[in-house]
């Protein structure tokens, strides 16, 4: 696993795909941030999360959209499957690649916050604890679009379905505020939302039910596509 | 070390492979020959481990392949027809990544890169990124690559597609190399190289093993041409009772020239046995040459034998 960590995460900044995921991150938090925050001279950072956290439903697919689909459009796929490492490494190794590249972007854009702290007040509690709804959350959007994505041969199909996906859990959400749907569907779509799970890290509220939630749905994500993966290699087989 | 037994494959409907079955030993070179789309490649994904076969199981250094996958993998280096490099890495990154994944231990990492570095003559290219090498230099990182982890059996689709002359005899001469204690497989279109390198060469056609034939004892030629001067009348007779013939076979007879194929028995003593004749008898000997079927003949007659059945 850590093999094809450190080489996906080489690949990414060989490549101009690392690149492009934190040159447009941070230059959509950089507006947002001027937006929410410069511009109307506040120190609320929360309104600032709040509005990055529509940017995974961009970003998440460049991220993503050639770890499965790049090895079987280079053919490297045979090299993957002939060696002794397992579709669970592989897919592990892939995943937490993705995310380390995620993680330096959120890292970088934490300048905002530290700029802000120097001429407003702000609070650490809430910025830290909205930081992390924000990581798990672009974690959990990571995991999802890999699953999707884990079976398709082409990248640009693989981040077009990916972002496809990433809209249909968006306007999920939307519909959790409709008065026209049923409670009881609107508290299911609530539940499984990766949108209104955020919500609580804002205003600084842990719940552990949020974090496990998020974790769950990572964990979950990747083992449906090791699995899909797996049956993929078997049909082939 | 491998051993396919009665591997069949399907693609849906179709039979890709029938029932193909071999075994090659330690220090063997299998040269694998068919035409396009005669399933060589399936073959060779099969062994690889990258397709299961539909019936059968391929064993490698004794494990199955399906039951035992880390066990036979870990023995096994593969060259696919397309070499699977990544272009955004360097040739060093790429084989220590490929070392990675193979299990090589840290501690012999930098040893074992170094060797097969040079062993693949990729010295002077292995900082540079295997985006920017011609095609040569990239199927030799392929190569370079299914040696990492020293495998027991190596795999070669049409490695030396790309290759020009000079890597070609390079290649050739690597693999002779390498053949000491491993099995090594490998397909190609090119028939001499096949007769240079291997050992054995298996002719596959239509999904199907027709021929398993060992050069070596075809090396070992029973035929000779031989050309004496002097009328047949006279001299094959004589020659018909040299104790080492089977059969003589009279060509032709030009200018006082007579022109036999002799089959001989398995014994060097045929050329002695007739020289001594001939010098009795006052006829010169102007030609003895041994007589090889070519691996050509040998790839014909099995694939346009077999279409003109069907």
């Amino acid at each position: 696993m850590r093999a094809v960590y450190h080489k996906e995460l080489r690949s990414y900044f060989y490549t101009p795909t690392g690149w492009l995921f934190i040159t447009v991150f941070l230059s959509l938090a950089g507006l947002l941030f001027y937006l929410n925050n410069i511009l109307p001279r506040s120190s609320d950072f929360s309104a600032f999360l709040s509005m990055m956290s529509y940017v995974w439903m961009l970003l998440t697919p460049i991220l993503v959209m050639r770890l499965m689909a790049g090895e079987r459009r280079g053919m490297t796929d045979k090299l993957l499957q002939s060696a002794p490492l397992s579709v669970a490494s592989l897919v592990t190794g892939k995943y937490l690649a993705a995310c380390t590249v995620m993680l330096i972007a959120v890292t970088l854009s934490l300048a905002y916050p530290l700029l802000m702290s120097a001429c407003a007040r702000v609070y650490p509690m809430e910025v830290l604890s909205g930081i992390l709804g924000f990581l798990l959350q672009g974690c959990a959007f990571i995991a999802l679009d890999l699953m999707v994505t884990s079976t398709v041969r082409n990248t640009f199909s693989a981040a077009a379905l990916a972002f496809g996906v990433n809209l249909f859990v968006w306007l999920m959400s939307l519909m959790t505020s409709s008065a026209a749907m049923p409670a009881a569907l609107t508290r299911g779509i609530a539940f499984f939302s990766l949108y209104e799970r955020f919500i609580p890290f804002l205003s600084a509220q842990l719940s552990p039910a949020n974090i496990l939630f998020y974790l769950m749905f990572c964990i979950s994500m990747l083992a449906v596509s090791i699995t899909m993966l797996k049956l993929e290699r078997a049909r082939e087989r | 070390m491998v051993r396919a037994e009665a591997v069949s494959r399907k693609y849906g409907r179709f039979l890709a492979l029938s029932g193909v079955s071999f075994a090659a030993g330690s220090g063997e070179v299998i040269g694998l020959l068919g035409q396009n789309g005669a399933g060589k490649t399936t073959l060779m994904n099969v062994m690889a481990g990258c397709l299961a076969p539909s019936e059968g199981r391929v064993l490698i250094a004794g494990h199955d392949l399906v039951r035992s996958p880390f066990a036979a993998r870990r023995a096994l280096g593969y060259l696919s027809e397309v070499p699977p490099v990544y272009p955004e890495l360097t040739v060093r990154e790429y084989l220590q990544f490929c070392c990675r994944i193979k299990g090589v231990v840290r501690a012999d990492e930098k040893r074992h890169l170094d060797e097969i570095i040079g062993l693949t003559g990729l010295m002077p290219m292995q900082h540079r990124l295997i985006g920017q090498l011609s095609k040569g230099f990239r199927q030799r990182t392929g190569l370079a690559q299914a040696l990492c982890g020293d495998p027991e059996v190596l795999l070669l689709d049409e490695p030396t597609a790309g290759f020009d002359p000079a890597q070609a005899v390079a290649f050739r001469k690597l693999i002779r190399t390498l053949a000491k204690g491993k099995t090594i497989v490998f397909s190609s279109h090119l028939l001499h190289e096949v007769q240079e390198v291997c050992d054995r060469v298996l002719v596959i056609h239509r999904g199907r093993l027709l021929v398993d034939h060992d050069l070596r004892q075809a090396a070992q030629s029973n035929r000779y041409r031989v050309v004496i001067q002097g009328e047949p009348e006279r001299l094959l007779s004589p020659i018909r009772q040299l104790s080492s013939v089977c059969r003589v076979r009279q060509e032709n007879t030009t200018a006082g020239r007579t022109r036999l194929v002799v089959e001989t028995k398995p014994d060097e003593t045929f050329a002695k046995q007739l020289f001594h004749l001939l010098s009795a008898m006052g006829a010169p000997v102007l030609e003895l040459t041994p007589l090889r079927d070519t691996l050509e003949t040998l790839f014909l007659q099995a694939t346009g034998g077999e279409e003109g059945k069907e």
